[in-house]
C-alpha cells in the first residue's frame, strides 16, 4: 500500500511521530565550545552517552544506546581507517557527518518497512583555534546542522532553535568554568522541556490534525536551577572536554571527580559517590 | 570485527597489506639495492622509569641520506617503539600500532593491556618475515612502555621473526649496538651501582655518551653534531606518559659531561 505516495508520506509523518515521543524519555545533550576547548555535557542513568572517535573528535547520542553502539562502530572504523591510509588531519567531523552518518540515518528513516535509526547524534571537532571547532548534530532523520559554537540534542527542534536562540543572547564563554555553567542551564531548560509540548489544532473538520507548535517559552531560571540539583542527585552527570590546549594524545578528557567538583558552579553541590 | 576491537583486521578487510612479499617474481634483492639501515637504538631503566634513546643517521650503503631521521617514535601515551632495520617498514609498523592501539582504546572502553601492545608488535613482525628474509624490510625493535597494571617501565626487544625478550636492566639494538652493549653490561655489573638506581640526569648522561660511543665506532651510527643542532632524540617514560628531552636540556648536558673528559 506504500506505493501510493499519499500513503508513503503519511507513514513518514506516523514515523516521524513514532520517534518524537521515543526522545521525551532521553536526555538532552549540550555541547559548547569555549577558549580551552569543546566541552560536552549530558546525563545518563548507566549506559555513558560520550564517547571519543578520534584524535580531535567526540561523539555524544541521545537515544537508543544501542543504535547509538551501532553508529558508533561505523564511525570507529571510517574514522581510524582514513586516519591510517591517508591522514589524521583528513578525519574531520563534517566529513564523518555527512559520509558517516547522515545518510545511513536517513535511509533508515525512509525505508518504512526497516526500524529506523532512534538516535540523533553530536559530533565535535575541536579546532586549534576557538572558530576552527566544529560541532555537528544530525537528527534521526538525517537532517544535519553545523555550528561553530553549540550544539544542542533536545527532545524536539523547537526546543533547540529556543535554546540555540538563548545561547546567543551572550557572548561566548570566556573560561571553562563559564562554558560549564552556560552548559548546565542549557541542560536544565531543555530536560525541563523534555516532555511537554503544546499542540495546536491544524485545519477543521474531518482534515484537521495536531501538529507540534513552533512557539516554545522557556522555564524560568529557578525551576532549571532545581532540576540540575535534582539530577545531580540522583543521577550521573557525564561530562567530557576536548581539550586544545594538550597534545593530541591528551585531547579526549572525561572530567570528572575533583576536577569537575572545582569546575561546578558554586551554586550546586554535587554528591559524593562511594 | 570492530566489535574486537582489530584494527589489523579491519585493515585486511579493506584489502590493506602490510607486508611486502619478498619471495614473490620479481622481488628485489637486497644486495643490488643497497637499503636505508644502520643505526643504534637503546632504552635503559633508572629511578624514574625508561628512557629511551635513538641516533639520526639513515643510512644506504655507504651513503648518508639522511641526518635527522626520528628514531624514537611514541606509539601512544605509554609506550614508545624504537626502531632499527629498514625504515620504510619500520615507519609502517609503527603506524600500523599507534592506530590499532587508540582504535582498541576508543572501541572497547578500555586501553589495550602492556601484554597486548607487545603481542601486536610481535605479530606485525611474524607477518613481515617474507620480506625480512628477503632482505627488503628486515626490523628489529625495542618496544619499551610503561605498563599501569604493575605500576612499572618495562622494555622489550625483538629478533626479525618477531620473538620477544624482555630487557631486564636495558636492551639495545642496531648496527652500533654491539659497541655499547659490552659498556653498559660492564657499568650495570661493576659501576658505581645498577643502571636502574640512576638519577635521570645521570642516565641521560648515560645515554648521550652511550651513543657517541656507537657513532665513534659504527659509520651508520650518527653522532652529536653541535654546529647543526644535532642531537639524539631521548625521550622518557614514566607514569606520566612520554616525554621528550628538550634539545637545550641534551645540549648543556653534552658540553658539559659528553665534549670532553670530565
Amino acid at each position: 500500500m506504500y506505493e501510493e505516495p499519499y500513503r508513503w508520506v503519511e507513514a513518514v509523518a506516523n514515523r516521524r511521530q513514532y520517534l518524537d515521543d521515543q526522545f521525551t524519555q532521553g536526555n538532552p545533550l549540550i555541547a559548547v565550545s569555549c577558549p580551552q576547548g569543546i566541552l560536552l555535557l549530558t546525563v545518563h542513568r548507566g549506559t555513558p552517552k560520550l564517547y571519543e572517535i578520534y584524535d580531535r573528535i567526540a561523539l555524544g547520542g541521545m537515544g537508543h544506546p544501542a543504535d547509538l553502539e551501532k553508529l558508533r562502530f561505523s564511525l570507529l572504523d571510517l574514522a581510524h581507517v582514513e586516519g591510517f591510509q591517508r591522514s589524521p588531519s583528513d578525519v574531520t567531523a563534517s566529513r564523518l557527518t555527512k559520509n558517516g552518518v547522515a545518510p545511513v540515518v536517513k535511509q533508515a528513516f525512509e525505508e518504512i518497512f526497516r526500524a529506523p535509526y532512534i538516535v540523533k547524534i553530536l559530533l565535535a571537532e575541536v579546532g586549534k583555534v576557538p572558530e576552527k571547532d566544529r560541532i555537528f548534530t544530525t537528527n534521526y532523520d538525517g537532517l544535519f546542522e553545523e555550528c561553530s559554537d553549540v550544539g544542542i540534542l533536545a527532545s524536539r527542534k523547537s526546543v533547540e532553535k529556543a535554546l540555540y536562540d538563548e545561547w546567543k543572547k551572550e557572548k561566548a564563554p570566556e573560561s571553562l568554568e563559564v562554558a560549564l555553567e552556560r552548559a548546565l542551564r542549557l541542560w536544565g531548560l531543555a530536560s525541563l522541556l523534555q516532555g511537554s509540548f503544546p499542540s495546536e489544532e491544524v485545519g477543521d473538520g474531518e482534515g484537521s490534525q495536531k501538529v507540534e507548535s513552533d512557539r516554545v517559552s522557556l522555564p524560568d531560571e529557578e525551576a532549571a536551577r532545581q532540576r540540575i540539583q535534582e539530577m545531580l542527585n540522583k543521577e550521573t552527570l557525564e561530562c567530557v572536554l576536548l581539550d586544545r590546549t594538550v597534545s593530541i594524545m591528551e585531547t579526549y578528557r572525561v572530567l570528572a571527580g575533583d576536577e569537575l567538583h572545582v569546575l561546578l558552579p558554586a551554586a550546586f553541590n554535587l554528591p559524593l559517590r562511594p | 570485527m570492530g566489535g574486537q576491537g582489530d584494527f589489523f583486521q579491519l585493515l585486511k578487510d579493506q584489502g590493506y597489506e602490510f607486508s611486502c612479499r619478498g619471495n614473490e617474481r620479481g622481488s628485489v634483492s637486497a644486495t643490488a639495492y643497497p637499503l636505508t639501515t644502520g643505526t643504534t637504538v637503546l632504552a635503559l631503566k633508572y629511578q624514574d622509569g625508561v628512557l629511551v634513546a635513538g641516533d639520526r643517521r639513515a643510512t644506504a650503503g655507504n651513503l648518508v641520506m639522511y641526518d635527522r631521521t626520528d628514531k624514537v617514535l611514541e606509539i601512544d601515551r605509554y609506550s614508545v617503539l624504537a626502531i632499527a632495520g629498514v625504515p620504510a617498514t619500520a615507519f609502517e609498523m609503527a603506524r600500523v600500532l599507534g592506530h590499532s592501539f587508540k582504535y582498541y582504546r576508543r572501541s572497547q572502553l578500555q586501553d589495550l593491556s602492556f601484554e597486548g601492545k607487545l603481542r601486536a608488535l610481535s605479530t606485525l613482525l611474524k607477518n613481515n618475515v617474507p620480506a625480512a628474509l628477503a632482505g627488503t624490510g628486515a626490523v628489529v625493535p625495542i618496544f619499551a612502555g610503561f605498563d599501569s597494571e604493575d605500576g612499572i617501565g618495562k622494555i622489550f626487544f625483538y629478533d626479525i621473526l618477531g620473538a620477544e625478550f624482555e630487557g631486564v636492566d636495558y636492551a639495545v639494538s642496531g648496527s652500533g649496538s654491539s659497541t655499547i652493549r659490552g659498556i653498559m653490561f660492564y657499568l650495570n655489573q661493576w659501576g658505581a651501582g645498577p643502571i636502574s638506581e640512576y638519577s635521570e640526569e645521570d642516565a641521560l648522561t648515560l645515554a648521550l655518551r652511550l651513543l657517541t660511543s656507537a657513532a665513534e665506532f659504527d659509520s651508520a651510527t650518527g653522532g652529536v653534531n653541535t654546529q647543526a643542532k644535532l642531537y639524539p632524540v631521548v625521550k622518557r617514560i614514566t607514569a606520566q606518559g612520554v616525554q621528550p628531552f628538550s634539545v637545550d636540556r641534551l645540549k648543556n648536558l653534552y658540553t658539559g659531561k659528553v665534549a670532553g673528559h670530565v
